[in-house]
């Protein structure tokens, strides 16, 4: 029985900058096999059609991360994408769009500039600094208890493939962002009985576009190829910095929002800023303040208490036991 | 580029394990990882199942020589004894040291290291991370490199090695991004570039780029490569992709099962079933196939690996990589239904000829890991000893390299090379060349599967070596299409077909001379182990004008004497 075959057309991003102004879409039509992955389909186009088609590939199973690249707009894995799967999803009938990973500048075509993510990582110190002396190596192992296993073990299945970088909307808007997979690397040595280095990492972590920067979009979520819960991680991050009394600006907008919501169960704009950035600090956005009320976007420094006060306090009193 | 200390080539577990020793041995050192993908690409990533040990975490009675034992028989005898001992003596500290440095193993009740049964293996001695064990090992390197500060020169492709005969001089590399091509003075270079399993294509379960880079490099200088015929091919790869599904996967209980519903694994390994030595459960699979006793399907025949029993539970806790591939590249979730299998080029026990030191005929070059051959594994090398390989005596090189570097002195590279590397180039860009790259790879691979694969017969041999050295004249007409200077991958994938084209010789004219069934070096002709005529080592060296001589050498035996392999 011959396999279910059909007529695909890839649009695919290109870019030399040896010789192009500027990047453009080629479209190629392949012949494609049911259960063909993305990546077999661009081997292809790569061995018979144009030889120049620029990517990394490397280990062809999921597990190295060379090859992560947006189809359809979304980053992923093209080793792991089924080309069926993906045809549900195109905008156009049978057109699949492969696009280099965002947030990291293109060395050509689908080859990105990963050396921000190594620099990232070296910076905000992404390893287990060892609580033995390097003598005593492999003497003994730790003793490590399955329950602290389990809290850095999701972290561990992370593959560095950037598709969250490639997704962060922070990111986008500044490029000095530590990033999502820093913090979840963060986390997991942070988290493990056998570091000595949180808290120095997290004074490294609470300076600027650090932990506080992130505003929970979700996409580094959403854009997981391991379906790692890295929001766990940036949460675990800040609520360590909290409970270690790190009252940075971070902190006060944090505590700020939090009391506002149980005080009066909505948001005190203009004081939320006061308390976080402290006074001297918001006199210096003095003229930023005077264009937004010219425009009229400032907002009101009253806020009235809404109804149903009662229940948003149960309902926060409720979470923070837990 | 400034003069090193030590430049290591390849920065999977073996090359990032020398830099991590080299530089805590000497922190004054200047030391360079040079490697073409980022170092956490590396194919050390995609080792699944786990690292061989005997910390005696689970079986109190397992002890240093029952893995020593172990490791000679699964080795058909040809490991060498002494290489083995230093192989599983240093075990138990190199995997907690690992651990201390803060690679996450799987725990036991107590809180110890988890241990697993693995083929071959007379007792639970294999420690793991699920089923992720290569990938967190890699990843913890790669982080204490990174703490050390050691020197990475990510995606920079090796050209050549360099020596005066008697000593190292350094490399030439070219820097992917750019083109550069560059000499790097060296006083100490550490090959560790992996396997040479990719060039059986698409019958390996290996990484695109496991094309045995530093090996062919080694042999064009000069070096000796050893015992290249003995390629081991798993007996678990994924039907239509060849992609690896772990003997984690039998070591957790699952069957083997024919089309008759039966566990065949009873004909050739009673005692052991499914946890037989590799190269057996190989073999036992394609005589059930070529008996009818497979399954068939467009993309060929197979078995059933059946993991359904295990339940749901077991599967995604301790195998969810196993059941993601299956159900990526099969679309079948082990949970509900067996995973079609068939055995696929895996592993190269073969490599640089070295000592127990990792030192090559070559003061100051060394090799460790799969580029290597010492030889820990033999004619076949058991599951769980490959990380082990690349961690003990990736200490061990950088150790050495770290020492000698120090006696040492600089030899330089003549520029002359860098002329000879650039006109080399761009000959490959040549407009009248014709033949395809992707043509002769698919040729290269087809022909090694079939006439040099889990059987092998002298006819089949001997038309492997015509047909090898055929593709090998058409490789001089071989374009590269692509001229730009900017990441150039179709130069980098013509390259690394040179590097297999070269080594498949080597590979195929050894196994023709082997006139002898060992480990996973099967003659139908000569179905039985010489010791008599063959119990001793290849060794191959290319002459000035291209061809390979193939010489022997000696086993070195110890405290185990030759004996009858049965499981």
């Amino acid at each position: 029985m011959d396999a279910e075959k059909k007529d695909i057309y890839f649009k695919i991003f290109r870019y030399n900058p040896e010789v192009d102004q500027e990047s453009y879409f080629d479209e190629f039509k392949i012949s494609v096999e049911k259960g063909i992955t993305i990546l077999r389909a661009m081997n292809y186009i790569k061995d018979h059609v144009d030889p120049k088609l620029s990517y990394r590939f490397f280990c062809q199973a999921g597990i190295c991360g060379s090859c992560a690249m947006k189809v359809n707009g979304v980053a992923k894995l093209a080793c792991t994408t089924q080309v069926w799967d993906e045809l549900k999803k195109c905008k156009t009938p049978d057109v699949i769009t492969i696009e280099p990973l965002g947030n990291l500048g293109v060395v050509r075509d689908m080859v990105i500039n990963y050396n921000p993510v190594v620099d990232k990582l070296e910076k905000f110190m992404s390893w287990v600094e060892p609580a033995k002396k390097d003598s005593a190596f492999g003497e003994k192992e730790f003793i490590v208890a399955e329950k602290d296993f389990k809290i850095i073990d999701a972290a561990t299945d992370c593959i560095l493939c950037a598709s969250c970088y490639s997704e962060c909307s922070i990111l986008d808007a500044h490029k000095d962002f530590v990033s999502p997979l820093v913090m979840l690397k963060a986390f997991r040595m942070n988290a493990d009985t056998r570091d000595t280095a949180s808290q120095k990492r997290l004074n490294l972590l609470t300076k600027d576009h650090g932990i506080w920067d992130c505003t929970h979009c979700y996409k580094c979520v959403e854009a997981c190829v391991k379906n790692i819960p890295i929001m766990d991680g940036i949460h675990g991050l800040r609520n360590s910095a909290m409970n270690r009394g790190m009252k940075g600006e971070g902190y006060r907008h944090a505590d700020a929002f939090r009391k506002d919501i149980y005080n009066v169960g909505r948001l005190n704009e203009p004081l939320l800023l006061l308390r976080t950035k402290g006074i001297f600090k918001v006199i210096g956005m003095t003229s930023f303040t005077i264009k937004m009320a010219l425009k009229g976007r400032l907002p009101s420094l009253f806020v009235k208490k809404i109804p149903g006060l009662k229940k948003v306090r149960e309902l926060m009193r409720s979470t923070s036991k837990r | 580029m400034q003069p090193y200390d030590i430049i290591i080539i390849g920065a999977g577990g073996g090359g990032l394990y020398a830099a991590m020793e080299a530089l805590s041995a000497n922190p004054k050192l200047k030391v360079a990882v040079v490697s073409k993908v980022y170092p956490t690409r590396s194919h050390t990533s995609a080792a699944q199942g786990g690292v061989n040990a005997a910390l005696a975490n689970r079986h109190k009675d397992d002890t240093i020589d029952l893995h020593i034992f172990d490791t000679i028989k699964g080795s058909d005898y040809l490991a060498d004894q002494d290489a083995a001992t230093i192989l599983c003596e240093m075990a138990p500290t190199v995997v907690r040291e690992l651990e201390n440095l803060g690679a996450p193993f799987s725990r036991l009740e107590d809180g110890s290291i988890a241990q697993r049964p693995f083929g071959g293996a007379s007792k639970y001695r294999c420690c793991y991370c699920a089923d992720k064990t290569g990938h967190t090992i890699l990843h913890t390197l790669f982080e204490q490199c990174l703490r050390r500060g050691v020197v990475f020169l990510n995606e920079y492709y090796l050209l050549s090695l360099h020596h005066d005969g008697k000593q190292a001089q350094g490399v030439v590399v070219m820097n992917m991004a750019n083109s550069e091509i560059s000499i790097l003075q060296a006083k100490t270079v550490i090959i560790a570039t992996g396997g040479y399993a990719k060039m059986y294509w698409q019958k390996s379960s290996n990484a695109a780029g496991n094309t045995g880079d530093g090996q062919a490099a080694a042999l064009r200088a000069g070096l000796a490569l050893e015992d290249m015929e003995f390629v081991q091919f798993h007996p678990t790869g994924l039907r239509k992709s060849g992609l690896l599904i772990s003997e984690g996967a039998r070591g957790e209980g699952g069957y083997l099962v024919n089309n008759k519903g039966e566990r065949f694994m009873s004909r050739y390994a009673p005692e052991k079933m499914e946890l037989g030595p590799r190269d057996l459960v190989a073999r036992s699979i394609e005589i059930e196939i070529n008996e009818g006793r497979g399954f068939d399907s467009d993309a060929g025949k197979y078995m059933h690996l059946d993991l359904r029993h295990l339940g749901a539970s077991l599967i995604k806790d301790r195998l969810p990589q196993i059941r993601e591939l299956a159900i990526y590249f099969e679309g079948v979730d082990p949970i509900e239904e067996p995973i079609p299998i068939r055995p696929t080029a895996h592993y190269s026990m073969g490599g640089i000829d070295v000592n127990n030191d990792c030192e090559t005929a070559i003061k100051g070059i060394y090799s460790v890991g799969e580029s290597a051959c010492i030889s820990v594994h033999g004619a076949n090398r058991l599951g769980g000893n490959s990380l082990l390989d690349i961690l003990v005596f990736g200490k061990i090189a950088g150790r050495v390299a770290a020492e000698q570097s120090v006696t040492l002195t600089h030899k330089p590279v003549s520029s002359s090379v860098l002329e000879d590397s650039k006109k080399e180039i761009k000959s490959f860009m040549d407009p009248t060349k014709t033949e395809r790259y992707g043509e002769l790879r698919e040729a290269l691979g087809k022909t090694l599967g079939e006439n040099a694969g889990i059987y092998r017969t002298r006819k089949n041999l001997e038309k492997g070596v015509a047909d090898i050295m055929e593709l090998k004249e058409r490789f001089k007409n071989v374009r590269v299409h692509d001229t730009s200077v900017v990441f150039n991958t179709n130069l980098f994938q013509v390259l690394e077909l040179r590097s297999m084209m070269d080594l498949a010789e080597t590979v195929a004219r050894g196994a023709l001379l082997r006139e002898e069934s060992r480990g996973s070096h099967s003659r139908e002709d000569f179905t039985k182990r010489d010791d008599e005529k063959w119990h001793k080592h290849s060794i191959f060296h290319r002459k000035e004008n291209g061809e390979i001589v193939v010489s022997y050498k000696p086993v070195t035996m110890g405290k185990y004497k030759l004996e009858e392999r049965k499981y």
